[in-house]
């Protein structure tokens, strides 16, 4: 029983990991920008694809390749920014919409060039880390959470400790005022864009060996981050971290338990309970959309 | 006998702020009452907290000795309670006739049945009749098919009283209604308040315009700082010596 | 006069419509119908200015009340569709608690996670709801017989007619809804819900109003869509049929009554007519998304007010608030 629950623990920080990155994504430029990315779970599956694509069949490095998902799905971001959400800036609900155009352009275009079918990624490495019998970590798991970690406490020390990140919060905070103190909001844009963009790309990346890579593979996701950033609260990234954790956890030990839909079932009624309790979200303020 | 509304202990804290601090007064029935005092005094928090948009920290608010604080703003509305709001707020992408009938909700309540069979055609046209005479009343018979957003500000003002008026309140909360108005407008509106009075319905106003109020105002209450600070009629108020100095002191603006 | 002749006009366009179609065609407009009834009836929710994800999974809650109670029941096909949307819409009221707690961007997630919860016990209850495989077999409608006419309803056509009755009584009744003081009362809820609240609107009753109501006929027209297609399975009713009643509002512009049918005409034509007849399936997606992001960037008030433009009179008439803005 023991070795039961400290296994799917592990398995919940996996899942944890990777979650945590796409959700303060879609966080950060929910923040900044004040539009829902309903596409962030496209981006996800875009980074995948570049792993498919470079490392799969033309047999780069998979690092390497996974560094490449990272730029590119930041390029995307910087494409939505740039094509989408500027000029959308005072339409919300436009920028909304925009981002399911580009959606289903994401979807079509990994359909196009590598067909419906799952993607069979040779594996990264076989090495298991053998806690005992049956509790096992794999390494490529390990490299999501160890990379999880470095570029989470990365993005806290950019965000606390720069000049930048001083600015992004503050235009996430309030961009007329972040405007009048001589702030870029276009340039916070885009840094809050690639960041997002990239970090869905490189959780995207990273677990493309572990999961299986289809074109429609973002839905799961985007429902996944959609419950986390509402349980950590809209707008708050140590929010999202956490919330991400606590939903691994749940759902990873409700599937292990019991079965797959009851945790979906589970989560997305923790998210309801807690938009009943708190309607703007735990940490939540004041309505954006 | 008890007076039509009255405020008891009535206070509202912000955090930390207290923006009206126990305060207390009465309008009787069918009189015109002022609420005045400088700016940041708590005059609209006060509005708020009778109307039922804050519900107040502390004391109470009586409608005909009832206590009606803590109730919604619709709930407040239904007993007869009617305010307009500080800065013009309409229904801008709505014209002016359908601004008016909004107001006519009350007296009229919507049936959804009667609505899709077209059994409704009596209070439709009572509704009608009646969001026309209080446009007409307040000088916006010509205005009405307009959008209330393109109005001038000294209309808009005038619509919000009329849309306020439409539901034929026994008392109604008017926040800084002559802001915007010229000399003329203004001189004019009072007119029409005194003619409201004087058909039944009781006024509490919250103005600028001294003259304005010393001119209307049977009773005037005064605050400060969110405190009771005199009462009594345009004369007294005018000669009273802690309202000089609340407003010389205050040295900014007469609010 | 001039009006009765358009009506007629209209009625006469539509039945012959369907006999120049391709039998493909045939099942589109078939389709095109039902939506039409879920995109008017998801604007009446938008009248109050939520803006919900779930519509498309209510809808399903008709399909699958309507399923089983004739299933079970033995109650005839079109009570069965009555009873579907009451059903949808009891089923809003029920959510309504929670949901209207909240406003704006949080609606809307929990819209959706309310609708998703929804899928997913349909999923997890093989019985009554069939898993995921959903329900086979529906009961179709009988066939019957107006004397002139036959109708056989394992013909698009017979059904498009069908649907067009019961579609078209649906939109008279939104119609009627939208412009009657009930339809003011949801404007005003709206733009300026303090000054509304202020005029005795209980703000909370006539946001559930709209739910309620708007969930009721996206209950007929799933409970519609349910006789025909004689199948439904819970991804009948995901987020991808969402997106798209959410596209055709968007583009169509919901500030009219004719602006969402709009959308749901011209885009469904677009993408199942014109790109498909081109023989463009795997690209459909690709221009679909390219045609929506152009039309918010280029025509943010929606297609609607390229009608507009054309017919701009200042017509004097009451409750026309969807000229604003
Ligand atoms: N919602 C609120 N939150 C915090 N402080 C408020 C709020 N509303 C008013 N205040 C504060 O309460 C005080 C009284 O404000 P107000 O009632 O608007 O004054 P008046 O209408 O007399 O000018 C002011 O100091 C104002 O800043
Ligand atoms: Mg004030």
């Amino acid at each position: 029983m023991f070795e039961l629950l400290a296994q799917t623990g592990l398995n919940a920080v996996y899942a944890a990991s990777y979650i945590s990155l796409v959700a303060v994504g879609l966080v950060l430029i929910f923040g900044v920008m004040g539009v829902v990315n309903f596409a962030h779970g496209e981006l996800f599956m875009a980074g995948s694809y570049v792993v498919v694509a470079l490392y799969a069949d033309r047999f780069v490095p998979f690092f390497v390749a996974v560094a490449a998902g990272l730029v590119f799905v930041g390029l995307l971001g910087l494409l939505m920014e740039r094509a989408l959400f500027r000029p959308l800036r005072d339409n919300p609900l436009g920028g909304l919409v925009a981002s399911i155009g580009f959606l289903m352009i994401l979807q079509a275009l990994a359909v196009l060039g590598f067909g419906v079918r799952m993607e069979h990624i040779p594996p990264v490495t076989q090495e298991v880390i053998a806690f005992s019998d049956r509790v096992r970590l794999p390494v490529a798991r390990l490299y999501v959470i160890v990379a999880a970690i470095v570029m989470l406490s990365l993005l806290w020390y950019f965000l606390k400790r720069t000049r930048f990140g001083w600015a992004l919060r503050a235009s996430a905070q309030d961009p007329q005022a972040a405007a009048l103190q001589g702030i870029s909001v276009t340039l916070t844009a885009k840094i809050a864009m690639f960041i997002g963009a990239g970090f869905a790309g490189l959780a995207g990346a990273l677990t493309a060996p572990l999961v299986s890579v289809n074109p429609y593979m973002g839905h799961s996701i985007i429902v996944t981050a959609f419950i986390v950033i509402i349980v950590g609260g809209v707008g708050s990234l140590e929010g999202a971290v956490l919330a991400s954790i606590v939903y691994a956890f749940v759902h990873t030990f409700v599937t292990t338990f019991y079965d797959g839909v009851l945790a979906d079932i589970t989560g997305l009624a923790l998210m309801l309970i807690v938009l009943i309790v708190k309607p703007t979200g735990l940490f939540g303020s004041a309505d954006r959309a | 006998m008890t007076s039509l509304l009255q405020v008891k202990d009535l206070t509202m804290r912000f955090g930390g702020l207290t923006a009206v601090d126990g305060l207390n007064f009465k309008v009787e029935k069918g009189t015109i009452h002022g609420l005045i005092g400088p700016n940041g005094a708590g005059k609209t928090t006060t509005f708020n907290m009778i109307s039922g948009f804050y519900t107040p920290s502390d004391g109470a608010v009586l409608l005909r000795g009832e206590d009606i604080s803590g109730l919604q703003m619709h709930e407040v509305a239904r007993r007869g309670v009617v305010r307009t709001f500080q800065h013009s707020t309409l229904f801008a992408e709505l014209t002016v006739l359908e601004n008016a009938l909004v107001g006519t909700h009350m007296p009229f309540r919507p049936n959804i049945f009667a609505a899709i069979f077209g059994w409704d055609r009596d209070d439709r046209d009572g509704a009608d009749a009646r969001a026309r005479d209080a446009l007409r009343f307040f000088g916006l018979g010509d205005l009405m098919n307009e959008h209330a957003g393109d109005l001038s500000h000294g209309h808009q003002r005038a619509l919000g009283m009329a849309v306020a008026y439409a539901s034929h309140p026994d008392i109604i909360l008017l926040d800084e209604p002559f802001t915007g108005m010229n000399p003329e407008e203004t001189k004019h509106m009072m007119g029409l308040m005194k003619r409201l009075c004087s058909d039944g319905i009781t006024i509490l106003l919250v103005e600028h315009d001294m003259q304005a109020i010393m001119g209307l105002c049977d009773n005037i209450t005064c605050m400060s700082f969110g405190k009771f600070l005199a009462e009594g009629g345009p004369a007294e108020i005018r000669n009273h010596p802690a309202v000089i100095e609340a407003y010389l002191g205050g040295a900014r603006h007469v609010a | 006069m001039r009006n009765l002749i358009i009506w007629i006009a209209l009625a006469a366009g539509l039945i012959v419509l369907p006999n120049v179609l391709s039998f493909s065609q045939q099942e589109v407009l078939v389709f095109l119908t039902i939506n039409i009834l879920l995109v008017a009836s998801y604007r009446l929710l938008t009248l109050t200015g939520e803006w919900s994800l779930g519509h498309v999974v209510i809808m399903g809650v008709g399909a699958y009340a309507s399923a089983l109670l004739t299933k079970t029941t033995g109650l005839p096909v079109p009570l069965g569709i009555l009873a579907g949307g009451m059903v949808a819409a009891l089923i809003a009221l029920a959510l309504s608690y929670p949901l209207f707690r909240m406003k704006g961007f949080y609606f809307l997630i929990g819209s959706f996670a309310a609708g998703e919860i929804i899928r997913l016990l349909w999923k997890r209850f093989r019985d009554p709801f069939g898993g995921t495989k959903g329900l086979k077999g529906i009961d179709p409608m009988p066939d019957f017989s107006v004397g002139f006419y036959n109708f056989d309803f394992f013909e698009p056509t017979s059904y498009f007619y069908f649907a067009a009755i019961v579609v078209g009584v649906c939109l008279w009744i939104l119609w009627r809804i939208e412009k009657s003081p009930v339809g003011l009362t949801f404007h005003a809820v709206h733009w300026q819900d303090k000054l509304a609240q202020a005029s005795g609107v209980n703000l909370r009753a006539y946001r559930t109003l709209a739910f309620v109501i708007a969930s009721g006929f996206a209950g007929i027209s799933g409970a519609l869509l349910a006789h025909y297609i004689g199948t439904i399975n819970p991804n009948s009713f995901d987020v991808e049929v969402m997106v798209f009643v959410l596209t055709w509002a968007i583009v169509g512009g919901t500030s009219t009554f004719y602006g969402p049918i709009l959308g749901c005409v011209v885009l469904t034509i677009l993408n199942e007519v014109v790109l498909r007849e081109l023989g463009l399936e795997q690209t459909r997606p690709l221009i679909y998304g390219l045609i929506l992001i152009l039309s918010i960037l280029f025509m943010p008030n929606g297609l609607e007010s390229i009608v507009q433009k054309f017919t701009r009179r200042k017509e004097a008439g009451l409750m026309r608030p969807e000229e604003a803005k």
